[in-house]
Order: C-alpha cells, then sequence, then structure tokens
C-alpha cells in the first residue's frame, strides 16, 4: 500500500480532516493525530504493511511537548502529536512495537514524559542516581551539581 | 542448578566500548540478560541546541569515533535541505566516496573484533593490516584517519587531485584483492563456521519486530537499504548490488558483510571513474530559515536518522539523532538467551555495536 493510501486510511479511520503537511527533503507525510488516537493509528499503520519505526523525536514547545513518530516504508509517515505540560501522560506503543522500547525510555528520562505500560521504566542513559531533572526540557538547563559522592569523600580524607 | 550472574562491563576485554551486560547463567548456560547503556553519553543533542549550524558539523562528527563522517553527511543534508542549497555534483561524489571509504574500514574494524573475539587471531591482523589501506586513503585526502572534517554546510571542503586519484586506483585494487581473499578464507574455514554457526539467530520476525536496520537485518533476509530505497547524495546515478542472506546467524552476517565491502570497492571505483568537473562546495548562509526536515542514510551499520528543527536563528532548536546500533542493542538479550557462556563474546561481536553512536 503506497503512503498516500495509508494516509487516507488514517483519516478515515481516526475522523481526521486536517490537511497532511510535508516533511523535507524527501516529502514525507506528516499527519496531526490526538494523543488518545495513538494505539489505534499505529495498529492502521502496522496493518497497512508498515512495520518499521525510525525514531520517536520528543520536542519541547513553549508550554507544550511534541511528539514525532516516524514510520517508513520506502517513504515516510510521521504521526504528530502534542502532549500538554501538565499532562505529559500518553499510551506506550511498545505492545505493538517492541522496537519502540528504547525510543520511549529515552523521551521519558530527558523530556519526563509517562508512557503508560512502558515494559522497562528504568533510565537508558542517564546514571541512576541522576538528580539533575529532565535535562532536554527548555527551562530547565542542566545542572553541573553532582550528587553527593560520599565514598571519593572518605577516600581522599584517608590518603 | 543455582543461578549464578556475571556482569561484563562496562570495562571488559570483550567490549572494546563501555557497556554494561548482567548476563544470568544456569551451569554454562544464559538464561536472562539485562543491559545498560549510558557509560558514553555526552549530551549531544543538548549541546547542538546551543551551539551554531557551523559548529554542529564538528560536534556531530564526534559522536562516533567509526562512522563520523556518515553523521556529518545526514547532518549537514537536512541543513541544506533547509537552506535549500543545491550541492554541486563533485561535492556530493566527493561525500559519497568518504562513506564508502568508511563502510570498508568499519567493516575490516568489525571483522577484527569478531575474529579476537572467538580467538581467530591471524585473521585480526589480517583484517587491521588492511583497514590501513583505507585508511591511509582517507589520510591522505582529509588529513585525518578518523575524524575527517570534510563536510561543511553545501558541500565539502576537500577536492581531490591526480595524486589522490591514482593513489586511490593502486590501493582500491590491492584491497579488493586482500577483501576476496578474506572472503574465501573465512567461507571455507572450519573454525569460522563452527564458532560463528546457528548463534545469535534472529528470524525475520523479530527484525522486523524490533524495527532492526543494516547488515544485521539483511542478514536475516530484510531488503533494506537506504542507499537504494531512498537515495540521498547521488547513490541514484551509482550501480550496486545489496547482498542478501537468509540464515539470520552470526556466520550470514560475516558472510555479508565481507560482500557489502566488495560492493563498496566497486562504488569507490565507480565515484573516481565518474568524478564530475567543477565545484566541491556553495557558500551558505549563517542563519538557517525556520522549518522542520528528516534525513536519513545508510551507516555502515544500517539507518541513521536525523530531525532537525529551525527556528529561524543561528542554533538549530532541535536536533535528533538516531543511530542504527539502538535497533540492534534491544535484540541482544533475546540473542543471547540459551546461549552457552563461551558464544556470548561472539555474538556480541556479531551484531557490530558502536556504544558511542548508540549513547551519543
Amino acid at each position: 500500500m503506497s503512503i498516500e493510501k495509508i494516509v487516507k486510511k488514517l483519516q478515515d479511520v481516526l475522523n481526521i480532516d486536517k490537511p497532511v503537511t510535508k516533511l523535507m527533503p524527501t516529502n514525507e507525510a506528516e499527519i496531526t493525530i490526538s494523543k488518545q488516537h495513538i494505539l489505534l493509528a499505529v495498529k492502521t499503520i502496522l496493518k497497512s504493511g508498515i512495520w518499521h519505526l525510525s525514531a520517536i523525536t520528543c520536542q519541547q514547545l513553549e508550554s507544550d511537548f511534541i511528539l514525532l513518530y516516524h514510520f517508513w516504508k520506502s517513504g515516510g509517515l510521521t504521526l504528530r502529536i502534542r502532549v500538554d505540560e501538565k499532562n505529559t501522560q500518553i499510551d506506550s506503543i511498545c505492545s505493538l512495537v517492541p522496537g519502540a522500547e528504547y525510543y520511549e525510555r529515552e523521551a521519558r528520562e530527558m523530556f519526563g514524559i509517562e508512557f503508560l505500560g512502558l515494559p522497562n521504566p528504568i533510565p537508558l542513559l542517564l546514571p541512576d542516581d541522576w538528580q539533575g531533572g529532565y535535562p532536554m526540557r527548555k527551562k530547565e538547563p542542566p545542572t553541573h551539581d553532582k550528587p553527593e559522592d560520599n565514598n571519593h569523600k572518605q577516600k581522599g580524607k584517608s590518603s | 542448578m543455582s543461578k549464578i550472574t556475571v556482569p561484563i562491563g562496562p570495562q571488559h576485554p570483550l567490549l572494546k566500548e563501555p557497556l554494561s551486560f548482567l548476563v544470568s547463567l544456569e551451569g554454562e548456560k544464559v538464561i536472562d540478560s539485562t543491559l545498560r547503556l549510558g557509560y558514553v553519553h555526552r549530551g549531544i543533542e543538548k549541546l547542538a541546541e546551543q551551539r551554531t549550524y557551523i559548529q554542529n558539523a564538528y560536534l556531530i562528527e564526534r559522536i562516533c569515533g567509526i562512522c563520523s563522517h556518515i553523521h556529518s553527511t545526514t547532518y549537514c543534508q537536512s541543513v541544506e535541505a533547509l537552506l535549500k542549497l543545491e550541492v554541486p555534483k563533485r561535492g556530493l561524489y566527493i561525500r559519497m566516496l568518504l562513506c564508502e571509504l568508511e563502510r570498508i574500514h568499519s567493516h575490516l574494524l568489525w571483522l577484527g573484533v569478531l575474529a579476537k573475539n572467538i580467538g581467530l587471531n591471524t585473521l585480526f591482523m589480517y583484517a587491521w593490516r588492511d583497514r590501513e589501506i583505507v585508511l591511509n586513503i582517507m589520510e591522505e585526502i582529509s588529513g585525518g584517519r578518523v575524524s575527517h572534517a570534510v563536510n561543511i554546510i553545501g558541500g565539502v571542503r576537500v577536492d581531490l587531485n591526480e595524486k589522490h586519484l591514482s593513489l586511490l586506483q593502486k590501493s582500491l585494487q590491492e584491497l579488493n584483492m586482500r577483501v576476496d581473499e578474506i572472503l574465501q578464507s573465512i567461507e571455507n574455514d572450519r573454525s569460522f563456521r563452527a564458532r560463528t554457526r546457528n548463534i545469535g539467530c534472529l528470524s525475520l520476525e523479530d527484525i522486523k519486530r524490533y524495527c532492526v536496520v543494516g547488515p544485521v537485518a539483511r542478514a536475516s533476509g530484510l531488503d533494506i537499504d537506504i542507499r537504494r530505497d531512498a537515495p540521498y547524495a547521488a547513490y541514484d546515478e551509482l550501480s550496486f548490488e545489496v547482498p542478501l542472506m537468509t540464515e539470520g546467524d552470526v556466520w550470514a552476517r560475516s558472510i555479508l558483510r565481507i560482500l557489502e565491502t566488495i560492493q563498496a570497492i566497486r562504488l569507490c571505483t565507480q565515484i573516481i571513474h565518474n568524478l564530475p568537473k567543477g565545484p566541491v562546495s556553495v557558500s551558505a548562509p549563517r542563519r538557517v530559515p525556520a522549518g522542520e526536515v528528516v534525513s536519513r542514510a545508510e551507516a555502515p551499520r544500517g539507518e541513521v536518522f536525523y530531525y532537525v528543527r529551525s527556528d529561524g536563528s543561528q542554533n538549530p532548536a532541535r536536533l535528533k539523532v538516531r543511530t542504527p546500533t539502538l535497533t540492534t542493542l534491544i535484540t541482544l538479550p533475546g540473542q543471547l538467551k540459551n546461549m552457552q557462556l563461551a558464544d556470548v563474546s561472539a555474538v556480541i561481536a556479531g551484531v557490530d555495536l558502536c556504544i558511542a553512536c548508540g549513547d551519543r
């Protein structure tokens, strides 16, 4: 099924009448959906024969977060979802696309997006004892204060 | 039988880069494993937001010490798309030449690491000896053996002269001969086969479920290659084959990578024979108009993905990098399950991890 047909099908299933925008340089289709529809949208995409999720991009625009799900099969299809800063919960798609686990874990620890049903919600890149907040958020610049390292201090004293 | 948990990494002779595995064993059999990333996380995505587009071309190259050129290629082509710049053909050809040289270098380096991990030291030395040929060419062209800083926004900063072309011609011929020899020896070698056959298997189903890309996916029969399926630079003007295998084990991945190396040498030869004349770059403005762009390229390990959003200033508002290693890492616990402990080294080396890429 071609990307145009899949986009048409998505619009029918989700009752969307907004126009489809294009991402450069290869004119990848991009479609905006609401966050309640994420699982239904991904199911529709998988049924249409696209299985490859290239990445999930998370970014902060003023007070909102934007999640971009980049699907690809000889052409790109991106789902754009707005997540409110006050309610950062969204359904995890790991039950449908197991390969999304690392992308969701990264968005979780870097931006504080809460993925409901994420199978392994532990830090992926940040240290276990990280206390610097969500480093990729705009309003929270990364802190250089390290948590107290008691072992190091004690070693220093004895030597 | 009681369960023992063995830590592999973050510092371990088996791993060339820091990654932590916790392998649970029952006797000699692996029953479970977990992995932990982040030991070389440098926050490059955040750093990029605080630097200009021009500075970022050099920062991005530092994501990886093996496939540095493909990162800056993908970054530059996304910024060029935002600027609506048309890069001169000669610039694109030189970009592609370095991409393919890097593929040869990466695959030979990987073969050495695998050979060392399974105890075939002679093959390790041969592979790394032959890798020197590529590194010398790269040094001659760009001045750097690993970080080249060849890409600039709008083209490349180096041009090829007659001396480079004759060196390339001579070296590529020699390399072709050497890689043929390596292919013959690993195809027929009994110990190589015994250590790599039927281990670390991934079915086509798993490949699709975990969105795996690159040689690991192609060794399990998934016919995917960005150079052919969504050509970037000038790959649509060159002819090449995409090798495909169906066994899905470490052996298939090895043969496939050697076949890819042969194709890459073929591509390099085509590039130097069809090198267009003209300038290698165009000048680019410092400010980038507001917009969003996604860009994909085929790195030695598979599809690398970039997303850039510009708000019209000198710095990108968001730069997202997804490297192919992340997709293969997620399959590792599944591949290691029910393996013998002695095979763990071959499986970890077989998928060709680049942890610096994965961590960013």
